[in-house]
């Protein structure tokens, strides 16, 4: 089966991270395309792309991780790819699992696969307070869907072009649980496959103090207005 | 309300849907956000001028006082104004954020043009 793969890697001032990313990208993974989303960088981020020869989609102010990404989904739709795999620039993900995440989608009659942090027993390590809030939103997946996703927040994930659709035209906020919602209620089939993640050795982590208060209430927000969309478009079709 | 004051709060609001006027004429406040001010006031002014609808107002909405009621008609209307900025503000982003992405988008594509797309064998 030969499917063409575009893995997208959001960036925001990830000048000391990038270059080992796309490096062992370009050395495990070379048959997969790529593109960095540079989320209005104002650090050496772009030319640091620039100089391994990646293509970059620059954005001129930064947006967020959720619509940073969101572009290379809409860019990787226009070019018309099957299969997108979106992995983060801080080097916490490890590239040999983008074959793994893209296989398994291959493999299965999935739509996305979720690379994730706590299925099958694994003990990624976490601050408290996100543990906790990770562990009640997969629960609330539970709820919802009437099963558990365990890793709702993971930026790692192969999605098919169908199931990139779903996330550049809906209500949109991190990718996370509001997206997975959205996704099943579409009857969009989403599975779990473990991976190593790493823990960050420099630069900063995206989570500040403020959003430990603001993420879970837009998310929880942003879901209930997701399943009244996905609810009223039912009825209304 | 005596004739005095409603004398005084009709010249204020005059005073104000003129001031209005000179915004959109200046082009420094947009004509929709215009006709909210412009009814707002002109809606103060019927009320106020007019006795019986002073009287007939507080009756209708249950209140003892008509000043309480005009408070709780001005609440209403700076939160469905508050409300309407809100619905505008997000207008705007979402606009910013699609024509952010779009400057993103196309400036790759043009430059994949001229030097050609570097797609993986």
């Amino acid at each position: 089966m030969n499917r063409s793969v575009l893995i997208v890697i959001p960036a925001y001032n990830e000048e000391e991270t990038i270059a080992a990313v796309i490096l062992k990208l370009q050395r495990i993974v070379p048959q997969y395309d790529r593109v960095i989303v540079n989320d209005g960088s104002t650090d050496n981020t772009g030319k640091v792309v620039d100089e391994l020869g990646e293509r970059q989609l620059i954005l001129p102010c930064n947006l967020g991780y959720g619509l940073a990404l969101q572009t290379g989904l809409k860019y990787g739709l226009i070019q018309g790819y099957d299969i997108i795999v979106s992995m983060d620039a801080d080097g916490q993900h490890q590239p040999e699992d983008v074959s793994n995440l893209v296989n398994a989608l291959l493999t299965s009659n999935a739509d996305m696969v979720i690379g994730s942090r706590f299925c099958e027993g694994q003990a990624y390590r976490t601050p408290v307070s996100r543990r906790m809030g990770q562990l009640f939103f997969s629960y609330l997946t539970s709820l919802f869907l009437g099963r558990r996703i365990y890793d709702t927040s993971s930026g790692f994930k192969a999605l098919r072009a169908a199931a990139c659709e779903v996330v550049v035209n809906g209500i949109f906020m991190d990718f996370h649980i509001e997206t997975i919602v959205q996704m099943s209620l579409l009857n969009l089939n989403i599975i779990e496959f473990p991976i190593t993640v790493l823990e960050r050795t420099s630069g900063r982590s995206m989570h500040s103090v403020a959003s430990v208060f603001q993420y879970p209430l837009k998310t929880i927000l942003l879901t209930i207005a997701v399943l009244m969309d996905v609810l009223l478009i039912r009825r209304i079709r | 309300m005596s004739l005095q004051g409603i004398i005084f709060v009709d010249i204020l609001s005059v005073g104000f849907l003129l001031l209005i006027l000179n915004l959109v004429r200046t082009k420094k406040l947009n004509i929709s956000y215009a006709v909210i001010w412009f009814l707002s006031v002109l809606g103060l002014m019927v009320i106020i001028s007019v006795p019986s609808l002073l009287t007939l107002l507080p009756r209708l909405m249950g209140a003892v006082f008509p000043a309480s009621a005009l408070s709780l008609l001005a609440f209403v209307l700076i939160f469905l104004t508050l409300i309407f900025f809100s619905v505008q503000l997000s207008a705007i982003s979402t606009r910013q954020i699609e024509l952010a992405q779009a400057i993103a988008i196309k400036g790759l594509l043009a430059q994949e043009e001229i030097t050609g797309p570097e797609k993986a064998e």
